[in-house]
């Protein structure tokens, strides 16, 4: 009788465990919301140059046309306010999701060091629950709270090679690391009846990838480039056990760029990500979705202000976050537009970039962020 | 300056500004959590189990003289309790207003100033407060000796206070003859105090350990320019255990008190004073792999209907420091630690279910080994040694739906991690 008291507690124990996510947002389900990769320029074009552009770390291809030693920091801070039927929530969140060091060697050869966020799962939520504790007639209010910081950053090692303007080509080696530090308390109202507790850990993430990107431009005004980056395994570790194991998505893009107008430069891009291999690194089967990432934009030369000529940028963006709500596909829309400006003799430059994104799923709960990303490139 | 000029700059400053405001992070995304954040702890699991290994009433040993109260009491054939202030160093020599010293060759307007707390006073007649002289050489701690010292030829004098001079300080005006006797004669004046009255009396004096104890005050002199002597209670024995001395310097001696409750039956106060000890066997699982949110001892109360049934008393749960070398519960009973100032009252005369919550113990043990720090708790009350009121439970020798009961609720740990 004793034993069988004992093994129903210890069934009761494991039945009802619930793992820790973090939630509060569309855009912060499973693993978190992917940064990307992206500058602020690129970032200002709806993505559409980001197979252009050397300072975005989305292929390796395009390192060969950053022309001169860069160190390139991006700042994105987000203001995001999430709208449900019971009420609503405002949140900023800054990053700093990309960092990027360029330099080429000789004529043909150009070497690049880069981090960028890959999922970032910060977050930090209170909920309130009514509970039976003790008695039958005794009903508290349970307070739970959880914090999630940190994220899954992509290292990349990339060279790049390029004997004209017309082609270029480039490999990454990739390694994904990162962590999440989660911090989960249950509150009480009476510390002399209840026992408050405070529960702090820590998952590590690591894994593998290699890119492999090509730029073609047959004539000047028009280029081509597509890139892909395949997937290693992506291991979870929680101190000295493994607690899961996935591969990385793969990952897939194909870009054109059409210069033909004097001053300005349109681009599209469609980008395919296998996020479905991540839905094994979640406890509660969050499902996570393949998913198609397109955008275009423009880029013109803007007015001339003290003797710098400013470039304005404009584009929007469609994709499908990579985790769902209730298993249902999180869509982000986003229209971005922004402005790049030279300093300091051309040694430096600017970017600016302003977004608003609109997320929304199948339920009546709607998100909307503006991402402002402020970048700087220094030539040494 | 042209506007195209203007606005790019505008423009740039607003992004720094922002991007400085939006240094600080705000990520609590709590108004939308009724609808995006799923219960993370789990349902809350309550179980209720016969976790009592021992339970049994064990006689508060704190020690003769450590109350911090002095009960006088005069209960008819129920209670009678006495107090006993022992003034083993009186001065001899005082120095008049001045003039340099002298011996003390008269004693006047002697009084002990005694500290009552009104809250314990019982009975609405005059009390008649007699004085003997206790003082012996038979054994310190033995209460026999003292109490067959309250007899006529010890009698020192008696004072009669109406219920409205009762007030919270009390002089208690002693015989001048008896204690210029004690100083000549370089003797110690040791006072035992007994209460006499046409009904029922009793009260509670502060006692030197509840830092207002008594005090003796003289005039050596009937000049009242100069100042009345101060004296403190003070005890010289037993030579060679000053904590002891200490703690006798005034004290309560029991002469009558209420029957004890039945060895069956778990009962905490009382004159002499007892505590429960109990030790559970919680299982492990609930300890260790589990979040203990409460844990509750339920207890049947049981009425008695002796002394003051329906007055209050403060029941305090304490947790067992004893570790397993410490294996008789009298002893482990005596080693014990403060978990909660929050105390259970009830009256001795009640009956039914209480709760005596044990969150903070369960806080406790899931930091050490049940070796280190045994599973146990002691029942005590706040007035231990200080009132003759006495509660009672059932203990595990009653049935089944009586016995103390441990009510758990818990949830499962969890797990973090990954979503």
């Amino acid at each position: 009788m004793r034993r069988s008291f004992f093994a129903a507690i210890a069934l009761c124990t494991l039945s009802f465990a619930a793992p820790a996510g973090a939630q509060g947002a569309l855009s912060l389900q499973g693993l978190g919301y992917p940064a990307g990769g992206l500058s602020a320029r690129a970032e200002g074009t709806g993505g559409g140059v980001a197979d252009f552009d050397a300072l975005s770390a989305v292929t390796p291809a395009s390192l060969a046309g950053v022309g001169s030693p860069a160190l390139f920091l991006q700042y994105s801070p987000e203001f995001r306010k999430v709208t449900t039927a019971s009420g609503s929530a405002t949140t900023t969140t800054a990053r700093f999701p990309l960092i990027m060091g360029v330099l080429p060697m000789g004529q043909s050869w150009t070497l690049g060091l880069s981090t960028s966020t890959f999922l970032d799962r910060s977050s930090e939520t209170t909920l309130e629950r009514l509970q039976v504790v003790g008695g039958p007639t005794d009903t508290v209010t349970i307070s739970e709270q959880n914090k999630v910081l940190g994220a899954i950053d992509d290292f990349r090692l990339a060279l790049a090679w390029s004997t004209s303007p017309g082609f270029r080509i480039g490999v990454g080696g990739h390694v994904f690391a990162g962590s999440n530090r989660i911090t989960f308390s249950q509150l009480f109202p009476d510390s002399a009846e209840f026992i408050s507790s405070a529960q702090a850990g820590r998952i590590s993430y690591a894994g593998f990838a290699a890119s492999l990107g090509l730029e073609y431009h047959p004539v000047r005004a028009i280029g081509f480039a597509i890139s892909g980056r395949k997937g290693g395994d992506l291991r979870a570790q929680s101190g000295d056990t493994a607690i899961g194991k996935a591969k990385l998505p793969d990952h897939y893009s194909g870009s054109v760029t059409f210069e033909g107008i004097p001053g300005v430069t349109l681009s599209a891009r469609a980008a395919h990500d296998n996020w479905s291999t991540l839905s094994s690194l979640s406890f509660t089967g969050i499902k996570a979705f393949d998913s198609w990432d397109i955008g275009a934009g423009a880029e013109a030369t803007g007015p001339r202000i003290m003797q710098r000529i400013i470039t304005v940028r404009a584009g929007a963006r469609f994709r499908t976050l990579p985790f769902g709500l209730n298993g249902e596909k999180v869509t982000e829309r986003t229209f971005a537009a922004g402005f790049g400006a030279p300093l300091t003799r051309e040694r430096a430059s600017l970017d600016v970039a302003i977004q608003r994104a609109a997320r929304t799923t199948g339920s009546d709960v709607k998100e909307r962020g503006y991402i402002l990303s402020v970048g700087l490139r220094v030539s040494p | 300056m042209k506007l195209s000029s203007i606005l790019p700059r505008l423009l740039a400053t607003a992004a720094l500004f922002v991007s400085i405001l939006s240094c600080s992070e705000k990520l609590d995304s709590t108004g939308v959590c009724a609808v995006l954040c799923p219960a993370i702890g789990g349902e809350v699991q309550n179980v209720t189990i016969d976790a009592v290994v021992i339970d049994t009433t064990v006689p508060s040993l704190s020690g003769l003289g450590t109350e911090p109260g002095l009960l006088l009491a005069s209960r008819g054939d129920t209670l009678d309790a006495r107090v006993v202030i022992r003034f083993d160093s009186l001065p001899a020599t005082f120095i008049p207003t001045g003039d340099t010293a002298r011996a003390i060759a008269s004693v006047d307007s002697a009084y002990i100033q005694l500290r009552l707390d009104t809250t314990t006073i019982k009975g609405a007649d005059s009390v008649t407060i007699e004085a003997y002289d206790v003082d012996t050489t038979a054994n310190d701690t033995s209460t026999a000796a003292v109490l067959a010292l309250f007899r006529p030829d010890r009698f020192i004098s008696s004072q009669i206070f109406a219920r409205a001079q009762l007030t919270d300080t009390v002089k208690y005006f002693i015989s001048n003859a008896a204690v210029l006797a004690r100083i000549q004669s370089r003797a110690a004046l040791r006072v035992g105090l007994r209460a006499v009255s046409v009904g029922s009396t009793q009260m509670r004096f502060i006692s030197t350990e509840g830092s207002f104890g008594p005090v003796m005050f003289f005039r050596a002199t009937p000049d009242t320019a100069t100042k009345p002597l101060t004296v403190s209670p003070f005890s010289k024995t037993p030579v060679g255990q000053s904590l002891l001395a200490a703690n006798l310097t005034d004290y309560t001696v029991i002469a009558k008190a209420p029957p004890p409750a039945p060895p069956s039956i778990l009962s905490v106060g009382g004159l002499p004073a007892h505590r429960v000890y109990i030790l559970f066997n919680i299982p492990s699982n609930i300890i260790d792999s589990s979040t203990v949110i409460r844990a509750t001892l339920l207890l049947n109360q049981l009425p008695n209907t002796g002394l003051d049934a329906t007055d209050t008393v403060a029941l305090l749960p304490q947790v067992v420091l004893a570790g397993r070398a410490v294996t008789d519960p009298a002893k482990a009973a005596q080693i014990i630690g403060g978990i909660s100032t929050d105390t259970l009252k009830l009256k001795p005369g009640g009956s039914g279910v209480t709760n005596v919550e044990l969150a903070k113990a369960f806080t406790l043990w899931r930091t050490q080994k049940p070796d280190t720090l045994p599973r146990a708790i002691v029942l005590r009350s706040t007035a231990e040694g200080n009132s003759p009121l006495e509660l009672r439970f059932s203990s595990s020798e009653d049935i089944a739906a009586l016995r103390p009961r441990l009510r758990i609720s818990f949830t499962a740990k969890v797990p973090l991690g990954l979503p």
